[in-house]
């Protein structure tokens, strides 16, 4: 157990996904890119603010071009009758993507500390389940309108 | 025993943590995820009140994509312009922060003028939180979001002056940047309501045998 502690809480340097132990172990981490990893560097360069390695205008205004198109995606899916019962499932998708979007990238935590991402997953889980439980109970315990 | 480390509030008064992360960001995403849990409880409650309401005004009689649409993208922006905003307070470009953070507020106000707008239109309509349990589960639950949304642009606007007179700083923009968080939040709540209200149930109509009280 201190063995497993240890490795939660000490920054070693050899992940940015690590907790840092020192100020100078924080976040801007190495390879800031939308993925990860060296192997996209010189593209994620162009597309950055001056090549430092961190996310800058260009990339936000991506980002938010990126959540405008899927707005109008989901919008336009809208008027098509033709996906019948894979409407819903379709509009989940993109509700998603979006969701995705504004959270890892213009809330940062795509390039944060991961245990910003711990907390905030953990009660993600918890509240699609305390939704979940809600939902089932309603359709099993079949409760009358009031009004 | 390990050291407490220290983390990174860049260049504000430092805060001693065992974690090396800013207790007031880590306290930010901690409300955070306990709203995800409030907003959470107020969706399911509307979905399974869904289609179970026995008089009318229904849905498909009231609700108005078009113009919700322009609302969400107006809101979509409001989150462009905040982490825009972010950026240049951290880069120290003092009136490129003020515009952006202003941005902020004031597509954030246009928003809220949409809800108004939606809200006496549908009142007009005969909904209202008492006509029907559409009309309970759909006031509550976006007039929740409203309340979040008139606190986050009255806190961007108190930025938006600290930013213009100088207290807020590229030092202590931490102070933006959990104003910052919450505001996002805001955004992607709205993303999760428009796709279940709007959009899902956009087209629910009035169950067979039961008269809309507006015709």
């Amino acid at each position: 157990m201190a063995n497993l502690w240890q490795k939660l809480t000490h920054f070693k340097g050899n992940g940015w996904w690590n907790l840092p132990q020192s100020q100078a172990a924080q976040p801007n981490p190495q390879h800031e890119g939308p993925i990860g990893g060296p192997w996209l560097m010189n593209w994620w360069n162009w597309l950055t603010y001056g090549g430092k390695g961190h996310a800058g205008p260009r990339f936000y205004w991506g980002v938010g071009f990126f959540l405008a198109v899927v707005t109008l995606i989901e919008v336009w899916a809208f008027g098509w009758k033709w996906l019948g019962a894979w409407f819903i499932p379709l509009l989940l998708f993109l509700s998603v993507l979006k969701f995705v979007g504004v959270v890892a990238y213009f809330m940062h935590l795509r390039f944060d500390n991961r245990f910003y991402t711990y907390t905030f997953v953990s009660a993600m889980i918890v509240g699609i389940a305390i939704f979940s439980a809600i939902l089932l109970l309603a359709e099993y315990a079949h409760q009358e309108p009031l009004f | 025993m390990t050291q407490a480390a220290v983390s990174n509030t860049h260049g504000s008064e430092e805060h001693h943590s065992s974690t090396g992360l800013d207790n007031r960001k880590l306290m930010m995403w901690a409300f955070l995820a306990s709203d995800v849990m409030f907003f959470g409880t107020f969706i399911a409650t509307y979905l399974v009140y869904r289609g179970k309401s026995l008089v009318g005004p229904y849905p498909s009689e009231v609700l108005d994509i078009p113009i919700t649409t322009v609302s969400t993208f107006v809101l979509l922006m409001s989150s462009l312009a905040m982490v825009l905003g972010l950026h240049f307070v951290k880069a120290g470009e003092k009136n490129k922060g003020t515009f952006w953070i202003g941005a902020v507020v004031i597509l954030g106000l246009v928003f809220l003028g949409f809800q108004v707008y939606e809200f006496n239109h549908f009142a007009h309509l005969g909904l209202t939180p008492r006509t029907n349990m559409f009309g309970t589960t759909f006031f509550i639950l976006t007039g929740i979001h409203g309340a979040h949304v008139t606190i986050g642009v009255l806190w961007m606007a108190f930025l938006a002056y600290g930013n213009h007179v100088g207290s807020l700083r590229k030092d202590n923009a931490i102070d933006l940047e959990m104003a910052g968080l919450y505001w996002h939040f805001v955004d992607i709540v709205w993303i999760v309501i428009f796709t279940v209200i709007y959009l899902i149930s956009a087209n629910d109509t009035p169950p067979p045998g039961m008269e809309s009280i507006l015709h």
